[in-house]
């Protein structure tokens, strides 16, 4: 099996650029000027609780949803504007989207036809998505785990330079939410831009880079994973030390928040525990702990969308 | 367009709607022809129209294409076609083109089978046969009717989502609308798209067909009022389907 490397996007310019997107149906706002970014090489997760505007996010930038303003593009153009669009995006979204009275294969090959694609490559991402042998059954058969990776395959047809998943871990079991994210990880080690939304987290966490938070359709947080983590504004650090009241003065003075923990122990956020020792070493202050505190994506999670509630 | 048209055809080849609509196309002609050859015994001047006339392609073919676009948003295929082909007006145009040229092999295929049916039964009756001229010409309209009314079809399935409304309507329309226009308002019967404009557009005898009170049109005064019926429901349709949004 052949798999050629995908069209890469241009060093300056990421794969994935969207700019003050917004769309309401009647008074709901469903997105409100939304803009982020997707590079290429990297997975980056679109979070937001069920209803946030994650799947209108990306069937605006599909083109399959009208913005009432602002723009979605890849590599600077509308998925309109895309010759061939399969070669350049592939998407797999939440709603399934099969003739149920047509095999998996017959439904590849009516999309290998329409994107100009040999009839050989529907056995390549058959073979892919390891459905060779259902292949010829109708997909009113199949099980939701089958139908998530029919409609994987399908995104992949093109072999195209980003790929766009909503909740691709719907549904599946144990080791097909491990397949879809052993894949995506691999896919974007071969270059691609993957976008993967989600609302389970714990699931997202292992495979992401990056991570796009939204509620309500803001956007609440947007950076690589491990500055989420570490809180809305940078870093979280815990540090003990007998001169805890001093110690709380300096950091204030330095633009930083702390927070009283007990036990001569302080949770100062913004801060690196790098930059607390050096202010304590500068000042004279002994201390007793010095540690990174990391929540759990979940944790960022729940703070980011409370905060819009 | 050339990829689009391929994958309407194997869209419509690979469902079994398609494949069980075919064969009872064809096997309602034959059996019509069947009959009509066995039971009557017609002159030259009526036995294209008594006989020969069984093509039921064209209202096949409408039920079709009404039936393969409104799936579309039925089966959710939608989207899937939609990110293969983001341009709605050249997706809408293929499948147009896509209705019209399966209308027309089903046309022909339907024509020659009535055809070789109709003349062994006459032949081994020692009846009458039509000319071949008469006979390739009637068959040629019928193609051209196929095509039309394909092309018709896809409008109307752009135009009404539901798969269900939509079918059930051209049925009402063909079969009760028109027909009871035609006879009590002809002058507005004629117009029809689903049932007088096709009749006439074959070209055959309008007194042989049991229309001659209806003053039907020329055959190509038709066919032209028929394109322009498909103009205005392609119009309609396309500008339906580019301002809709295909949700989830």
């Amino acid at each position: 099996m052949s798999r050629r490397a995908p069209r890469l996007s241009l060093a300056d310019m990421p794969a994935i650029e969207i700019n003050d997107l917004s769309r309401s149906f009647g008074s709901v706002h469903a997105v409100r000027d939304l803009s982020f970014t997707v590079s290429a090489g990297r997975v980056t997760g679109f979070l937001g609780p069920n209803g946030a505007g994650k799947s209108t996010t990306l069937r605006m930038l599909l083109g399959l949803v009208h913005p009432d303003a602002g723009v979605g593009t890849f590599d600077g153009r509308r998925y309109e504007e895309l010759e061939r669009p399969s070669t350049h995006v592939g998407a797999v979204l939440e709603e399934a989207s099969f003739h149920p009275g047509r095999s998996g294969r017959n439904h590849l090959r009516v999309l290998a036809a329409a994107g100009g694609h040999p009839d050989g490559r529907v056995d390549e991402v058959l073979e892919l998505v390891e459905l060779n042998g259902a292949a010829d059954r109708r997909v009113k058969g199949y099980s939701m785990g089958m139908r998530q990776r029919l409609a994987i395959a399908a995104a992949l047809l093109g072999e195209p330079a980003v790929l766009i998943l909503d909740e691709p871990a719907n549904g599946l079991d144990p080791p097909g939410i491990r397949w879809v994210r052993d894949l995506l990880r691999a896919e974007a080690a071969r270059g691609r831009a993957v976008l993967v939304s989600s609302h389970l987290l714990s699931e997202v966490a292992l495979s992401v880079d990056d991570v796009v938070v939204i509620a309500k359709g803001a956007l609440r947080a947007n950076g690589t994973l491990d500055e989420v983590l570490g809180g809305t504004d940078g870093s979280v650090t815990r540090v003990r030390s007998g001169e805890r009241e001093r110690l709380a003065g300096l950091l204030q003075e330095a633009g930083t928040i702390p927070t009283d923990e007990g036990a001569d122990a302080l949770v100062v956020q913004g801060i690196s525990p790098e930059d607390v020792g050096a202010l304590a070493a500068r000042h004279g202050i002994a201390l007793r702990e010095l540690a990174p505190l990391s929540r759990s994506l979940e944790d960022a999670f729940l703070e980011l969308t409370a905060e819009a509630a | 367009m050339t990829k689009l048209l391929k994958a309407e055809v194997i869209k419509l080849r690979t469902t079994r709607t398609f494949i069980a609509l075919a064969g009872v196309a064809v096997g309602l002609g034959l059996l019509l022809t069947a009959l009509t050859a066995i039971l009557g015994e017609n002159s030259k001047e009526d036995v294209l129209a008594a006989v020969f006339a069984n093509d039921t392609s064209s209202f096949f073919i409408l039920v079709l294409a009404v039936v393969g676009i409104s799936g579309e948003w039925r089966h959710r295929t939608i989207t899937s076609s939609l990110l293969a082909a983001p341009d709605r007006l050249r997706f809408l145009a293929a499948k147009t083109v896509a209705f019209s040229v399966v209308g027309v092999v089903l046309s022909l295929a339907i024509s020659l089978s009535v055809a070789a049916l109709g003349f062994a039964i006459l032949e081994v009756r020692d009846l009458p046969t039509p000319d071949s001229a008469d006979l390739i010409e009637l068959y040629g309209r019928s193609a051209v009717l196929a095509a039309l009314l394909g092309a018709f079809g896809v409008g109307i399935g752009a135009i009404v989502r539901s798969q269900v409304v939509a079918v059930v309507g051209i049925l009402a329309v063909t079969f009760i609308l028109e027909p009871v226009l035609l006879t009590v308002i002809p002058e507005v019967g004629r117009f029809g798209p689903l049932a007088a404009l096709p009749t006439t557009a074959t070209g055959l005898d309008p007194e042989a067909m049991g229309l001659e009170e209806a003053g039907l049109l020329h055959p190509t005064t038709a066919t032209l009022l028929l394109l322009a019926w498909i103009g205005a429901a392609f119009a309609a349709g396309a500008a339906l389907l580019r301002g809709r949004d295909v949700e989830s």
